[in-house]
């Protein structure tokens, strides 16, 4: 199945009107997923719901007392957890909502670049997960009354967010079509996803026990790495995923 | 520890673990030579089967 | 069932002499470590079947890329082939550094950053693995396969890089002291030759057995197709 192309866009093709057509194929995708979440607010409930029971959770299990619990570490680990397992959520629904209803087909159908429904697909993966963050942030502030209102802890939020579902959407589309969906995800994406989060992790503790910028920084290099990298590989490769 | 305690003493008697590093590293090469012996003769008993199925169609 | 090429015969030989050879070096030519004493010798197999768990990794992610623009089956066998050795060895390299781990730092386990990568390949492998396990189209399987090979490969080096970074930027004391400290020794020239030769001999195993394991795949292949042929 190759691209089909109708002869007028052929016609009057120069790059300025391929990068339009681009983007507004990819606000079409994101558009797509977000009213329909809109709608249904299915995702975002479910996926702010677990956040809660996680951050429930971890209070029983790490029976820390109150000091203990608003260190540095403690705090990055336990987000960083929270996101990780909440992100599976929002990834492995995202595309199980378009295999389930063929809307996969149709996308792939349109005369369209396939990178750009691969980037529109993370970018609302994208979405969905700083929204889920966004709430998540401020309560998790409230019940553990530490302040988590730092500009470094946001940047490197959504640095990982982006490396994660950068990954993320690329094996979901390939775990939504195995016959062990739901549990394949999690074990593709982990292992794959590991610098990220330890980078995410260590950056988080270290914009929140207030620690020098060259501590962090390495850090912050590597997400941004990891970021491009795989951004890049990922759209080379979303092709051969999404082929008939 | 290692060193203030055996700095007169000469090397620590880890012979043990020495062999079972060992009985690790050919046991599983091992086991896997046989895997794959296995597998070659069920696929040669596989071949033979469809090849009698083959005869018996012509 | 394709006859077995002299080549590999040949391979077969000379890949057991060499590992006779090596063997003996490890036990009876290097000599014993001053501090460690004999579980430091389990360090040439360890070093040289991580080495062979690499060759793998690298040769699934060469094949992954080869079968994307190819199309071709053949790689797809080979590159499962190099999956499945790379797991062989990297569980040895896994397994024996922890055992070589126990009487030098008295713990099982070290998070090092080189055991922590080897066990994340291993759990990268295991994912191409059960990927492939759930899939039933043979083209799609074989396209998973590749791009999983390729992401998985990519992530492995930043890994390490992590993990390196996580070492220097804070050094935890394990056990006795700085492990990078009390797990070193100095390699006296023998030591050095056992090792370089260990890492040569391990190569040989690791094509020999590669070349075996993409025979069994190709065999597998062929009657695969005869049997659909048959069935209809």
């Amino acid at each position: 199945m190759s691209e089909a192309r109708p002869v007028k866009s052929l016609a009057r093709e120069n790059s300025s009107s391929k990068i339009v057509n681009f983007i507004r194929a990819m606000g079409a995708v994101v558009w797509k997923d977000l009213s329909a979440e809109l709608r249904s607010r299915e995702l975002i409930s479910a996926m702010l719901v677990f956040a809660l029971l996680v951050i429930l959770i971890f209070n029983f299990a790490l029976d820390l007392d109150p000091a203990t619990r608003r260190e540095p570490t403690i705090t990055a680990g336990v987000l960083w957890v929270i996101f990780v397992f909440a992100g599976t959520l929002g990834l492995n629904r995202s595309m199980a909502v378009e295999k389930d209803r063929g809307c996969m087909d149709g996308l792939l159908l349109a005369p369209v670049d396939r990178s750009a429904i691969y980037f529109g697909k993370v970018l609302g993966n994208l979405l969905f997960m700083m929204m889920v963050e966004i709430i998540v942030l401020p309560i998790y502030s409230l019940l553990y009354n530490v302040s988590l209102f730092n500009p470094g802890l946001l940047l490197v939020i959504l640095l990982g967010s982006i490396g994660y579902v950068a990954v993320g959407t690329l094996l979901a589309a390939m775990a939504v079509q195995a016959r062990t969906r739901d549990i394949l995800l999690p074990i593709l994406l982990f292992p794959v996803v590991l610098p990220v989060i330890l980078a995410a992790v260590k950056a988080s503790t270290g914009f929140l026990d207030g620690s020098e910028m060259d501590l962090i920084r390495p850090w912050l290099n590597l997400l941004i790495v990891y970021d491009i990298i795989f951004s890049a590989v990922a759209f080379m490769v979303f092709d051969y995923v999404v082929e008939e | 520890m290692l060193f203030s305690t055996f700095l007169q003493e000469g090397p620590a008697n880890t012979t043990s673990f020495m062999i079972a590093g060992y009985a690790v590293i050919f046991g599983v090469m091992l086991l896997y030579l046989i895997s794959l012996f296995v597998r070659q003769r069920n696929l040669q008993k596989d071949l033979e089967v469809l090849q009698d199925i083959q005869d018996e169609q012509e | 069932m394709n006859p077995k090429p002299r080549l590999l015969t040949v391979l077969d030989i000379v890949t057991i002499i060499l590992l006779l050879i090596a063997t003996y070096m490890v036990f009876f030519y290097a000599p014993q470590e001053a501090v460690m004493g004999d579980v430091q010798r389990v360090f040439y197999f360890h070093v040289a079947a991580g080495w062979v768990g690499m060759l793998g990794f690298i040769g699934a992610a060469i094949s992954g890329i080869i079968y994307l623009i190819k199309k071709d089956r053949k790689w797809d066998i080979v590159g499962l082939a190099a999956v499945e050795i790379g797991i062989v060895f990297i569980f040895i390299n896994i397994v024996t550094g922890s055992i070589w781990a126990r009487p030098i730092w008295n713990t099982w386990w070290t998070w090092d950053p080189r055991l922590t990568t080897a066990t994340v390949m291993l759990l990268i492998y295991l994912a191409y693995l059960m990927l492939r396990q759930g899939i039933e189209d043979p083209d799609r399987r074989a396209r998973f396969g590749a791009v999983y090979a390729i992401i998985g490969s990519l992530s492995v080096p930043l890994t390490y890089f992590s993990a390196r970074i996580f070492r220097t930027i804070h050094p935890v004391v394990i056990g006795s002291g700085d492990p990078t400290a009390t797990g070193s020794f100095d390699m006296t020239p023998m030591m050095t030759q056992a090792f370089m030769f260990s890492l040569f001999t391990f190569t040989f195993i690791f094509i020999d057995l590669f070349w075996h394991r993409i025979r069994l795949g190709q065999e597998a292949d062929q009657i695969e197709q005869l049997r659909l042929k048959t069935m209809e």
